[in-house]
């Protein structure tokens, strides 16, 4: 019994460390959900920020420091919006995570990025992302690319895994192609759509599903809205026939509701993250639950 | 000419887009994708008014602080961060290297390395720049014990993070201090009898200034352990010390003792909601050739953000004089902060303040703005 509990601990001290599931911090509840789905049970993946937070405004914490002292890689949503990850990468002192090294994954390379700014870039624009507009997850057609740039980072790191990856990725690949295909024909009724958003987190969303936007609760990206930017875009949603007005749901129902009050709009607070709100557990649900919603508020406005 | 003009362009900006569409964007997407730091600057603004009629600064609205950065890796898994301040001090502008660093950060697992002209990792505000606090001006135990400015001597630290199942770092450093230069006459002494019961001689307090701050040869260490308490609250605690001579060491030899403690907890009830609750003890320690000095002080600070939008918060600053001459300040602040956008913030304070007595009610309206990637460390 001795021999064979000494013969079990020696085993278990020279086992590969490569025997445990890998490690996968993310930023967001999105990517920890496409990293699961790729990795499968050869990835245990975490989210630092919660699926209802603003992205933008993600508080650094020392906990996060340690999740990422252990991680084997990180995902980052990319473009700006996740800055706050610096700093916490290079607090972890993690070598395996700094920019460039085998588990550092922007999900956003190889994106093709909406408002990309020409030109002159500044804080009279409001705070604008200088690479173009990060809320790229919210087209669920770049999930794929997502989930390829993960799918690359696990294989870098468990290469002998490398068709467990690909097998996942296909499944993953080919489950989104099908519900894509599902929203794009729920939606196709709704081509043309004019809607208003807080914030101009929505034009990948509106690009794939034909809706057009005609304005946006904040004045510019970030910048708190005014009373006379308010009453302008009262102007402008009854001029343009705006009936929809699509808020995340961490924003202040204040603008909204002034606007839905004067041009008798539906206001949607929309959850744009897995997590984000009753019923949306994973990166799907935030499609079913966004084109549910303009479904029935659009048969509502007609 | 012009051909070549054009070829030149044209490779420019093929090349540039080849940079931008191809493989891992930038890491952080900051600035250019050009050999070039990230540089910003933080600009500050404050109007202050008090009801001290003798207050030569009351009833003055103005540039307080300008603060540039250059901040960019040097060295794989070394980066390097330049902070330069032109501030107000005693009604003159005056330059200074804020801090100046060079980060290593990875020695080896778990550990990091900085060295250079850096804000000393003692308690929590301290290695925090005045811009980046929620408040305008700093609690009296630090502007007793460490300084008017924030302490930032010369030197270097060692931060490992512990092979533990939460976050728990152990810091140790070696320090250089400037002490602060003005006139002092030796010859003002006293006999005072301290709080222990003691007699002490002391060179008395110079009428030009009142300031203390630890200085010469300086050894710090700093351990500090945070848990998440649930995935929306979180605790951190930790313990500084240190170990030096006081400022005016030449002439009251003092050899001194700082030791502090302090706990920070936050609160994230939604997206925007956030109530922080922090306090730091600190026991000030000197030893002169004749007695012991021993000096208390501390802060406690409440701050709700209830708004994308909106802070307000309320702190108690009890601090004791560093000097012989027993002192005994007790201050209440009301604080509201209105932030624009990411980097501009509207800031008013109110704080009354009772020293030994004497009261005086002072306010600040302050307009913080940022230009450029301006980024610090944790804090």
């Amino acid at each position: 019994m001795k021999k064979t509990m000494i013969i079990f601990l020696f085993m278990l001290a020279v086992s590969p460390a490569w025997a445990a599931p890998l490690k996968v911090a993310t930023a967001s509840t999105d990517l920890k959900y496409i990293c699961g789905r790729i990795g499968g049970a050869e990835v245990r993946a975490e989210s630092l920020a919660s699926g209802a937070q603003d992205l933008h405004m993600v508080e650094p914490r020392p906990s996060m420091v340690f999740r990422l002292k252990k991680a084997d890689m990180v995902v980052r949503v990319g473009l700006d919006l996740d800055m706050w990850l610096d700093s916490l990468i290079n607090a972890a002192g993690n070598r395996a995570l700094f920019y460039g090294a085998p588990g550092y994954v922007d999900a956003s390379a190889g994106v093709p990025l909406l408002q990309k700014p020409a030109g002159r870039v500044d804080a009279s624009m409001g705070d604008i992302h200088i690479y173009g507009n990060p809320h790229y997850w919210l087209d669920p057609a770049n999930a794929k690319i997502m989930a390829s740039n993960i799918m690359t980072g696990l294989k870098r790191l468990r290469p002998e895994k490398s068709d467990l990856f690909e097998s996942n990725y296909a499944a993953f690949a080919a489950e989104l192609d099908e519900r894509l295909a599902g929203w794009a024909e729920r939606m196709s009724g709704l081509k043309g759509l004019r809607i208003v958003t807080y914030h101009d987190s929505w034009p990948y969303f509106a690009a794939r599903f034909g809706l057009v936007v005609v304005g946006h609760v904040e004045p510019k990206p970030g910048i708190p809205p005014t009373a006379s930017h308010l009453e302008d875009l009262v102007r402008r949603m009854k001029s343009e026939g705006a009936r929809i007005i699509v808020s995340e749901t961490y924003y202040p129902s204040k603008g909204p509701d002034f606007l839905a009050e004067r041009t008798g709009a539906a206001v949607l607070a929309l959850p744009v993250s897995a997590g984000g709100g009753k019923g949306v557990a994973d990166y799907f649900d935030v499609f079913e639950t966004a084109v549910s919603a303009l479904e029935t508020a659009a048969g509502k406005a007609d | 000419m012009k051909k070549t003009f054009i070829f030149i362009s044209l490779l420019a900006a093929v090349s540039a887009a080849m940079a931008q569409e191809g493989g891992t964007p930038p890491q952080g997407m900051r600035g250019t994708p050009a050999n070039l730091p990230d540089i910003s600057m933080i600009g500050v603004v404050e109007g202050y008014l008090s009801s001290d009629k003798s207050d030569e600064e009351k009833g003055k609205l103005e540039f307080s602080e300008v603060e540039t950065a250059f901040q960019g890796y040097i060295y794989p898994e070394m980066r390097a961060d330049v902070f330069l301040a032109l501030h107000k001090h005693e009604g003159s502008y005056e330059s200074e290297i804020c801090e100046a660093k060079v980060s290593f950060l990875r020695l080896a697992e778990g550990l990091s390395a900085e060295l250079g002209k850096i804000h000393l990792d003692f308690g929590k505000l301290n290695r925090a720049h005045t811009h980046t606090r929620a408040m305008i001006d700093q609690p009296a135990v630090l502007t007793g014990f460490l300084g008017a400015h924030a302490l930032n001597p010369q030197g270097g630290t060692l931060k490992y993070l512990l092979p533990l199942p939460f976050y728990a770092r152990l810091q140790a450093g070696a320090w250089d201090g400037a002490p602060h230069e003005h006139h002092v006459d030796a010859e003002n002494t006293a006999d005072v009898v301290d709080v222990d019961g003691s007699t002490v001689t002391v060179v008395l307090e110079p009428g030009e200034t009142s300031d203390f701050s630890p200085a010469g040869k300086l050894y710090t260490w700093r351990f500090n352990m945070s848990f998440p308490l649930s995935a929306g609250s979180e605790l951190e605690l930790g313990t500084s010390y240190l170990k030096g001579k006081g400022s005016h060491y030449e002439h009251h030899r003092d050899d001194i003792r700082l030791a502090g403690a302090d706990f920070t907890l936050k609160l994230w009830p939604s997206a925007y909601r956030r109530l922080t609750l922090q306090s730091e003890y600190m026991r000030l320690t000197r030893e002169v050739p004749v007695g012991k000095l021993e000096r208390d002080g501390l802060y406690a600070f409440a701050n709700w953000r209830f708004s994308k939008y909106w802070d307000i918060g309320a702190r108690f600053d009890y601090a004791e004089g560093a000097f012989p001459a027993m002192s005994r300040e007790r201050d209440y602040s009301l604080i509201a902060t209105r932030r624009l956008t990411e980097t501009t913030t509207l800031r008013a304070q109110y704080k009354h303040v009772n020293l030994d007595g004497g009261k005086t009610d002072q306010a600040w309206f302050q307009l913080t703005f940022g230009l450029g990637p301006h980024s610090h460390e944790l804090e």
